[in-house]
């Protein structure tokens, strides 16, 4: 039988890894949405960057889209199991179903979905409460580096300097980031945990030209300087002549590896 | 009798002034500086010209020498795309801002001071920019102690000070050559010598912002490494004033460099 | 099959001499690559004629793989492949007429070919290289310092460096020793040791005089083109 939750949660709280966790441990179908969330007074929503559905498609590749999957197509799916992700600063104020926002009742309804549950991080002990953050304010800066491929030391003092305050008090940082050789990393921090989480994805780029995979940085966090994270991103890209020299060798592998008969 | 031994001070007249007063007040007369008087720091004529007013003898290091030679500095000395475009920026606010004499008086200095048994160096014997790092190869690191024919090597560039005794050596060996037909075999007994890195006073680079530089006893040979702290905020906010990077306060402020150095310390630029 | 490379320096224009060596090789069993290691070139002769030779190999010659040497690297600082750089090295050592005599004995058509031969080789685990990754002139000999020997090794990182600046043939094994270490900084003190790592180094010779390796058994045989020398007599383990 098909089920469709509603999982809520405050930016950082560990909602995209617990719809991977779960959907991972899920034996039929799948299906994911995520809704941009409605700004707080002081606490700012980050727009959504298509970062998590990026990331998820990548783990999981027949992940449907609810966004553009029918009704009907969906209810041919059985066991279909569809998690709406919805960024969420405070806790509903009342339990489960009719805890759900009018507005974002709303916008399911255009889709056609219709929540069995509604799981908020910090309110259902069926979600792991390691990360119950309580923001007072908040500013958000998206990026969009489509197309960008960075030097790969630079990312890394990039991301040490970003996460660690060079450029404004950071509380949150997510991102997916091209490298030379191919790969694209995603790169994940929280303030309350110790260290970021930088997982490659399975999809690798052609050693020609640009890529075209998503690539975006979302950072939340107060007095963020966006014209000195900019200027310093700046630095850390490689220009076409530099992508070259590291795509042309990996090019001349290719061919090596696939013989010429 | 004691003497002080000096490095890295990156244009941070705060840190500088601050050594120099913990070495007078300790009645150190000789003071020895192993260069990189400027770059990256808000204050290149301040520190040149404090170090020229105290006569303290000095030999050039790395930024020294391409503020004079112009950038020149393989590329390879910056381990990512980012520190080499900071360090480029860095170098060219540094020197449109030296005065002609201060550029002048950095172009005088030599690459190396020797005193006796005591050699003085900014990288290592071989070029300003090798790096000496505390765990290098110890054969390696005897050689260069070794081939530049002192006892003691004093030496900088790394920013994290530390003092090497390197002892108990020997190296057995089998020849053989055109003209013999058996093997000879031998055995080199090594010298003992030691590497004094004398850390960084206006960088550091040791897990916290306060400066750091060496006091060697030419009696004993004793070496204390000594710790110096000083008016980081002040440096910081002259960094700002300048229009340098806000980034370097922030790194300096937290007792990083202000760019990074280079990983790999057997690296020789042969340009 | 056994891989044995043919070492070959200071030819130095004298095509003779390459020409005893190929017909040397013709007659050696097994020999697989044939490397030279610079000093194409000197002053005494024209070394058009080598040249020629070494790019455009007759039948039957074992095709040879070059490096430059010290007299290339003199040939084309002077003749502005090396920037600013002139044959400071060869004017200090013997005079203006040497460097005269060399520019005239390499026809400028030569001049981009020496100029695309690389610094050395690297194969297996060891290093080919006219003088050390120190220097082209780097002139290591068997009474070189092994500390000097070990430190030219460890820059590359080998296990063998095949050296021929010297001109002299002789294979320096390191067998044993160590040395202990302490450091002391703002942590504390902590004591190393470490041990001498089997390594050697080569020098191949110059002219008639040159080397055969035998890479699976880290044989080295020195021997003289066109001399009836046994091969054997020279083994070395």
């Amino acid at each position: 039988m098909s089920q469709t939750w509603l999982i809520s949660g405050s930016p950082g709280c560990g909602k995209t890894s617990w719809i991977l966790k779960t959907m991972l441990s899920h034996p039929g179908a799948c299906g994911y949405l995520r809704l941009d969330g409605h700004s707080d007074i002081g606490l700012e929503q980050a727009s959504n960057s298509g970062i998590d559905q990026a990331f998820l498609k990548d783990q999981i590749p027949q992940l449907l889209d609810l966004s553009e999957t029918q009704h009907a197509s969906r209810s041919q799916q059985g066991d279909l199991l569809a998690l709406i992700e919805l960024p969420q600063f405070h806790s509903p104020q009342h339990a489960d179903l009719a805890g759900i926002d009018p507005r974002i009742k709303n916008q399911l309804e255009a889709l056609q979905l219709q929540p069995d549950r509604h799981l908020h991080f910090g309110r259902d002990h069926e979600l792991p409460s390691k990360d119950k953050l309580e923001f007072q304010k908040l500013e958000s800066l998206n990026l969009s580096l489509n197309r960008s491929v960075w030097d790969p030391p630079s990312l890394n003092t990039f991301w040490f300097e970003l996460v660690n305050g060079a450029y404004g008090d950071v509380y949150r940082a997510k991102a997916l980031m091209n490298l030379p050789d191919g790969r694209s990393m995603f790169f994940n921090w929280i303030v309350s945990q110790e260290s970021s989480q930088f997982l490659p994805l399975q999809e690798i780029s052609d050693p020609n030209g640009r890529p075209a995979s998503l690539s975006e940085l979302v950072v939340q966090g107060k007095h963020l300087d966006c014209l000195r994270i900019q200027s310093t991103i700046d630095l850390c890209l490689l220009n076409d002549a530099v992508l070259e020299m590291h795509q042309m060798p990996l090019r001349d592998q290719q061919k090596e590896a696939i013989p010429s008969s | 009798m004691n003497h002080a031994i000096i490095s890295c001070l990156h244009a941070n007249l705060p840190a500088v002034e601050a050594v120099l007063n913990d070495i007078d007040r300790q009645g150190i007369n000789t003071i020895t500086c192993l260069g990189d008087l400027v770059g990256y720091g808000p204050q290149p004529n301040e520190v040149v010209e404090l170090i020229r007013k105290r006569g303290i003898a000095t030999c050039q290091g790395c930024w020294d020498e391409d503020i004079i030679d112009g950038l020149n500095a393989c590329e390879c000395s910056y381990p990512s795309q980012l520190a080499e475009r900071r360090g480029h920026l860095a170098h060219q606010w540094t020197d449109d801002q030296l005065t002609d004499e201060n550029k002048s008086f950095l172009a005088s200095l030599p690459t190396s001071l020797r005193r006796d048994r005591l050699l003085f160096v900014h990288g290592s014997p071989n070029s300003q920019h090798e790096y000496l790092l505390p765990d290098m190869d110890a054969f390696a690191a005897l050689e260069r102690v070794e081939t530049a024919g002192a006892d003691i090597l004093f030496c900088g560039h790394t920013h994290q000070p530390y003092v090497r005794e390197l002892r108990d050596g020997s190296i057995r060996v089998r020849l053989q050559n055109a003209d013999h037909d058996c093997d000879q075999g031998e055995e080199l007994t090594l010298p003992m010598r030691k590497i004094v890195n004398a850390g960084s006073v206006g960088e550091p680079r040791h897990g916290s912002t306060n400066a750091t530089y060496v006091i060697h006893n030419d009696a004993t040979d004793e070496v204390e490494i000594k710790e110096v702290a000083y008016d980081v905020a002040r440096t910081c906010q002259a960094i700002v004033e300048a229009g340098l990077p806000k980034v370097f306060a922030w790194r300096l402020s937290h007792g990083f460099e202000f760019a990074e150095q280079a990983e790999d310390a057997s690296h020789v630029c042969e340009r | 099959m056994i891989e044995r490379w043919a070492l070959v320096s200071g030819l130095r224009g004298n095509l003779k001499t390459y020409d005893l060596i190929q017909r040397d090789l013709k007659k050696t069993r097994g020999v697989t690559s044939l490397f030279v290691l610079g000093d194409l070139v000197g002053p005494e002769r024209n070394c058009d004629a080598l040249l020629d030779r070494l790019k455009n190999p007759h039948r039957g010659d074992l095709k040879p793989d070059c490096i430059y040497g010290w007299w290339e690297e003199q040939l084309l600082a002077e003749r502005g492949f090396r920037g600013e750089r002139k044959a400071d090295a060869l004017r200090l050592s013997q005079g203006e007429d040497a460097v005269n005599a060399l520019l005239n004995t390499v026809n400028p058509s030569n001049l981009n070919w020496l100029a695309s031969l690389q610094f050395g080789f690297i194969e297996l685990d060891c290093a080919l290289i006219h003088g050390s990754s120190s220097d082209v002139g780097d002139n290591l000999t068997s009474e070189t310092s092994p500390l000097i020997l070990l430190d030219r090794l460890t820059r590359l990182n080998v296990n063998r460096l095949f050296t021929a600046r010297s001109t002299k043939q002789f294979h320096l094994e390191l067998t044993g020793g160590g040395i202990n270490s302490q450091v002391k900084d703002l942590n504390g003190k902590r004591e190393q040791q470490q041990e001498v790592p089997k390594r050697s180094v080569i020098g191949i010779g110059a002219g008639l005089n040159y080397t055969l390796y035998d890479v699976g058994s880290d044989k080295t045989h020195f021997l003289t083109a066109g001399s009836k020398t046994n091969p054997k007599r020279n083994g070395f383990a």
